[in-house]
């Protein structure tokens, strides 16, 4: 898994990685290049946070900012692993926003007729399962993916309405221990969504299903020709990813006590954004959830440094536009370099002299 | 090469209409364990289609197909490979952004032991060292086996595609494996490669057949060479009692078909 290479724990498994055995002669260049490309955005993050320092301080280096930050990056991580899924297993699920909005109404709902809460949660992920089955076997039939997501979404925002009677769902203040509270000063939000993540991280990368998940999104018929069951893992894919939506609608309802029945196509757009930034291919199958978190907390990093300079928060979308073009073309610049190096280089690592049996 | 007797897959008779198109005329076809059989022809002179036959892609209109002597019908490739026939295909079918450790254990990927196992999680270093242990008993040598696919050369991706199949073929008694146009994208010194491959295969006892156009390659690693013209076959004949402008003169038309290949048709 190429996305291995960013988890904490996983055996050094990408070319160039530290400890893989790996390029006895001239390959230093190479895993500088594959540790740049790998740790880019890590890079990009960690520049942007000690400029911001300096240049928004003395209010954005503090600890009150960060959980801030990181909750800001929570929220929009919610949405961007919900993209991600949906990518890894190789389409783009636009649906998400109606999804969210749904599975928010049905939770809100049960709320409201003073259902307990893990009822409610429940029913929202089981409302997002089952949006992404569908949009699955949809997809697996042929239908083309992103026409039946978007039809998803138009549907899914009606339903919502429907259920909720065009009006939002207010009052509801059961989830504000996830929404506002906080463990030992770290917001609860932040807890819930790191455990998300690190539970998905893990099983992409250390688990059959989670790797063959990927390698659908990469090569579905790859995968079918071994002999595995592939339409099977893109239903997955769909299903993670509704329920990951489905989760972000929860997560709206717990920080604004309220279940809003219109999808919010702008949290759709800045998770896409997130998730591109990380360096993760729209195409599919390959990326890192790590680096998509990542890819969160820049946005919000320059958020909260743009509303402390009192800077026009438009300067925002901004800066993200242009960081994405730079991001995809330094993942570009960085993948053609490395792989002519390690390609055209005469000496192929463990002792093979391709050009020399010329 | 030491073959023997039942042929490790045989063909009889088989014959493929698409409407009213014959693409293959009654054709035979056999090849033993051990052995490598080149299957060469003009374009549209029905070898592609054959070998369809022969990976259950196409089923035949007629015909009889045998595994080590026994009667088989192939519904679809999964058929085909749960009997022992791997098909390499000309796109490879590379999970490019996964290593190529995990290409080659792809579906049969090794789990840890205990309740983590039965939960799936994987034994990356087990897929490593298998990954390793099968490209090194095919006698090649490629990348590290945690290089992405993604990063390698093209000769490289048709090592790891033809490593794939092979690994699938195993040990098993009739194992074949059928290969379409495996050098068609390769430079020289790849294609080298990719014949010593072929080769060290066949010595391993699985029965290769090779679609191809490079007759070079053929008089290389090819224990018989079959002539397909116009949906017959009008040559099989071993390397050694050939050469270059015979086949080609089959190939073209230009010379006429073996006399025991006329017979009955």
């Amino acid at each position: 898994m190429a996305d291995a290479s960013t988890q904490p724990g996983a055996p050094a498994p990408s070319a160039g990685a530290p400890g893989a055995p790996v390029d006895a002669g001239g390959s230093r260049n190479v895993r500088a290049l594959v540790f740049l490309r790998d740790r880019g955005i890590i890079i990009l993050w960690l520049v942007l946070v000690a400029f911001f320092a300096v240049w928004a301080q003395p209010y954005f280096f503090t600890l009150t900012n960060a959980a801030l930050v990181a909750n800001a990056a929570a929220l929009a991580g919610i949405f961007a692993a919900a993209v991600a899924f949906g990518i890894l297993s190789g389409a783009l699920d636009l649906s998400i926003p109606g999804t969210s909005a749904v599975a928010g109404v049905v939770a809100g709902l049960a709320l409201a007729a003073d259902k307990p809460v893990w009822l409610a949660i429940l029913a929202a992920m089981l409302t997002g399962a089952a949006v992404g089955y569908v949009n699955g076997w949809l997809v697996q039939r042929g239908l083309n993916a992103l026409v039946v997501t978007i039809a998803m979404l138009t549907a899914l925002g009606g339903v919502a309405n429907l259920l909720s009677d065009g009006v939002a769902i207010t009052g509801l203040t059961q989830l504000t221990w996830l929404g506002n509270g906080d463990l030992w000063g770290v917001p609860s939000m932040v807890i819930a969504v790191g455990l998300l993540f690190l539970v998905s991280i893990f099983w992409l990368n250390q688990f059959r299903s989670g790797s063959r998940l990927q390698a659908v999104g990469s090569n579905i018929e790859a995968v079918r020709r071994v002999g595995l069951l592939a339409d099977r893992y893109r239903i997955l894919g769909f299903v993670l990813s509704g329920i990951c939506g489905a989760l972000g609608g929860i997560a709206v309802l717990a920080t604004t006590s309220q279940a809003s029945p219109s999808p919010s196509v702008d949290l759709l757009f800045a998770a896409i954004t997130a998730v591109a930034l990380s360096g993760m291919p729209l195409t599919g199958g390959r990326g890192s959830l790590a680096k998509v978190l990542v890819g969160t907390l820049i946005i919000a990093t320059i958020n909260s440094a743009l509303i402390i300079k009192g800077i026009q928060p438009y300067w925002t979308t901004v800066i993200t536009g242009l960081l994405l073009v730079g991001a995809l073309a330094f993942d570009k610049v960085m993948t053609s370099a490395v792989t002519a190096r390690l390609t055209a280089s005469a000496v192929v690592p463990d002792g093979t002299d391709e050009s020399k049996q010329a | 090469m030491a073959t023997s007797n039942t042929p490790a897959l045989q063909l009889r008779g088989i014959e493929k209409h698409y409407g009213f198109v014959k693409a293959l005329a009654g054709v035979d076809f056999e090849v033993h364990s051990g052995e490598v059989v080149a299957l060469v022809g003009d374009n549209g002179a029905g070898k592609s289609t054959l070998l369809k036959v022969m990976s259950g892609a196409h089923p035949a209109t007629h015909g009889t197909i045998l595994i080590g002597g026994v009667e088989v019908t192939f519904a679809n490739p999964r058929e085909a490979a749960d009997a022992g026939v791997q098909m390499v295909y000309q796109d490879l079918a590379l999970v490019e952004g996964a290593d190529i450790a995990s290409n080659l254990t792809l579906g049969r990927e090794p789990v840890r032991r205990g309740p983590l196992g039965w939960l799936g999680m994987l034994d990356k270093k087990a897929m490593r060292r298998e990954a390793e242990r099968e490209i090194r008993a095919l006698g090649v040598s490629t990348a590290p086996v945690t290089r992405p696919v993604e990063m390698l050369s093209g000769g490289q991706r048709q090592v790891v595609a033809l490593a794939r199949s092979a690994v699938r073929v195993g040990d098993r008694e009739n194992g074949v494996l059928l290969l379409d146009e495996p050098t068609a994208a390769l430079g020289y010194a790849q294609t080298q490669q990719v014949g010593n491959l072929i080769r060290n295969m066949a010595e391993r006892g699985i029965a290769v057949v090779v679609v191809t156009h490079n007759l070079p390659l053929c008089f290389e690693v090819a224990d018989r060479i079959n002539v397909m013209n116009r949906g017959r076959k009008v040559a099989d004949v071993a390397r050694t009692e050939t050469d270059n402008d015979a086949v080609v003169g089959w190939i073209t038309g230009a010379r006429p078909p073996q006399e025991h290949l006329l017979a009955g048709t």
